[in-house]
């Protein structure tokens, strides 16, 4: 049985042979640490929380900018975290990386308690946060080397780690370049490059997408995808769903320092509507289409215009049971079908939905 | 390790800075025009280019760590710092060396300089020269450390560079002073170790506070 292990001191994710139970030798290929492990252990550990935020609250002031928040990540999962502007996405960040402490909650990143321990928890922990600053005189390459070498990595190595992550996110011509130099999109995605450096196990970023031209965000949902496969836990915010969609495995969403919802984007979508809605579309105009109105499931017909017209069935109804019985009464009735599309909502109207249950809640 | 490495980036920072290159080749200039100026009734010219140095440097020196600290955590430079395995106050020491160490030597070229005119223009011997140096020496490394130290703790408390500024200048340099104050306030016969005392221990207490603010900071 293949099994995928972290290496504990460099972070190399690499494969090896046995079965649930046994002991095993291992060596990491990156570094040479060698030890013996027994499988089923390391199944357990996979599968625990990485992080996990019990109760948190931030008060600056009279301002309370998160409001007993609580959520677990576990390892390897894609988290998204979105929520409108000033909605307490980015103190919640800044409280996981240990950047600010809260006034009150508790919170553990890879079994260490932050603030306390947050140097050891600093270790596991790449972040990007929603402005990355460089000193204004350092080169990139310069910029990188200081961080990969506060972050452990070895130096026989970093020149290596370095090229590979900016060619990874397509940086590499701009290695010796001043950071005064760069556009903004370019120090955004330099951002991204050091806190992939030393391998974190989690990677926290804080809106990584915003400022990035098209081609740069795919490049960058693409990288994640891909770390996120590997074992790479990555929590990540944004304001826009659909920078969320494709990649995240759980969605959490904020608004007034609250959590609104948490779920994957099924569910949300799932509690979003309570209907399903099919789009047909003839290819010629008919009248005859309203005997599937008749068909048991079927609630209600909107008609668009004469060739064009969405069917509402009931959400615990078979869709494709309905939908089979659909092509049957038209093609019965002479209707010549074009098209039968299930639609589901769009990504802006389930947030919007949220957003204002949310609301109505407060 | 993260010590060392942080405060040679620092140095890397500072020393081909716009400020530093102005004092590099300014306050020796400064050093060799005051010598057209110059009657004998101020003494050499090595010592009154200590004096003038010392509150010039001291004062870029203040201004110019208010201005990078405030600077930092305006553009957010500290956040991709503090998320690593370091410790904050290597942070500060670095930068406080940095510059106090960048600006001495910056004042130790212009005094040279001063020292050179002095050996070939008067018929003073350069033993004399170097014995009445010792004092101001002293003297302008007190200022720079204190001043440098000012420089920290208002980067650190201040929300904006204005502030800084206004901060350094009108409270900083009272403060920074005070070393070179002392020989004539109080007459004490043998002054320099009380310059002395005075920059180590106003320089540890402000850099001590700036030290405890800074980790206390929330960035």
């Amino acid at each position: 049985m293949e099994k995928k292990i972290r290496c504990p001191k460099c972070s190399k994710i690499f494969t090896c042979d046995g079965n649930p139970g046994e002991e095993i030798f291992i060596k990491c290929p990156n570094c040479g640490t060698e030890g013996k492990i027994i499988l089923e252990k390391i199944e357990t550990i996979a599968s625990k929380s990485l992080v996990v935020i019990e109760n948190i609250s931030k008060k600056y002031k009279d301002v309370l900018a998160v409001d007993n928040i609580s959520f677990n990540i576990k390892q390897g999962e894609v988290f998204g975290y979105i929520g409108p502007n000033g909605a307490g996405k980015t103190t919640t960040i800044k409280i996981m990386v240990g950047l600010l402490n809260q006034t009150s909650g508790e919170i553990s990143i890879n079994g260490y308690q932050l603030p306390k321990e947050k140097e050891k928890a600093h270790r596991f922990i790449g972040y990007m946060p929603q402005q990355a600053g460089f000193q204004q005189w350092r080169t990139a390459n310069h910029a990188l080397t200081t961080f990969g070498k506060l972050s452990g990595v070895e130096s026989d190595k970093l020149q290596s780690r370095i090229d590979e992550v900016l060619n990874l996110l397509g940086l590499i011509k701009y290695k010796n370049k001043k950071i005064t130099k760069l556009s903004g999109g370019t120090i955004q995605k330099l951002g991204i490059a050091q806190a992939l450096l030393h391998n974190p196990s989690l990677l926290i970023l804080d809106e990584p997408l915003s400022g990035l031209d098209p081609d740069s965000r795919y490049q960058v949902k693409k990288i994640l995808k891909e770390l996120s496969k590997n074992g790479t836990t990555v929590f990540f915010s944004s304001h826009i769903l659909s920078d969320l969609q494709d990649i995240a495995t759980k969605i959490c969403i904020i608004d007034w320092g609250r959590v609104i919802k948490i779920g994957s984007l099924d569910e949300l979508k799932s509690e979003f509507s309570k209907e399903k809605q099919i789009e047909i579309i003839l290819s010629k105009k008919s009248d005859k289409y309203n005997e599937i109105s008749k068909i048991s499931g079927v609630k209600k017909l909107i008609e668009q215009s004469k060739e064009k017209f969405i069917v509402n069935i009931e959400k615990t109804s078979d869709s494709d049971k309905i939908i089979d019985e659909i092509i049957k009464t038209l093609i019965e009735k002479n209707c010549k079908i074009r098209s039968i599309t299930p639609l589901s909502p769009t990504l802006d109207e389930i947030y919007q939905f949220y957003l204002r249950k949310g609301v109505m809640n407060q | 390790m993260s010590f060392s490495l942080i405060l040679k980036d620092e140095f890397k920072g500072f020393y081909k800075s716009k400020v530093m290159i102005f004092l590099w080749i300014g306050l020796p200039i400064l050093a060799f025009i005051l010598h057209f100026f110059l009657s004998d009734a101020y003494g050499t010219l090595s010592t009154l280019t200590a004096v003038l140095v010392s509150n010039i440097g001291g004062l870029l020196a203040a201004v110019m760590l208010t201005v990078n600290i405030i600077n930092e955590k305006d553009t957010r430079v500290y956040d991709l710092f503090l998320i690593r395995p370091l410790k904050r106050w290597h942070l500060v020491v670095s930068k406080f060396l940095a510059v106090f160490i960048c600006v001495s030597i910056a004042c130790l070229l212009a005094i040279t300089l001063g020292i050179a005119v002095d050996f070939f223009q008067s018929s003073i011997p350069i033993d004399i020269i170097a014995q009445n140096l010792v004092d101001p020496l002293i003297m302008t490394f007190s200022v720079i450390a204190i001043s440098s130290a000012t420089g920290i703790l208002f980067g650190v408390i201040s929300p904006s560079i204005l502030v800084g500024v206004v901060l350094v200048i009108f409270v900083g340099n009272y403060i920074s002073s005070i070393p070179s104050i002392v020989p004539f306030v109080f007459d004490i016969k043998d002054p320099v170790i009380y310059v002395l005392a005075i920059g180590v221990i106003f320089t540890i207490v402000l850099m001590s506070l700036g030290i405890i603010l800074f980790e206390r900071k929330e960035f």
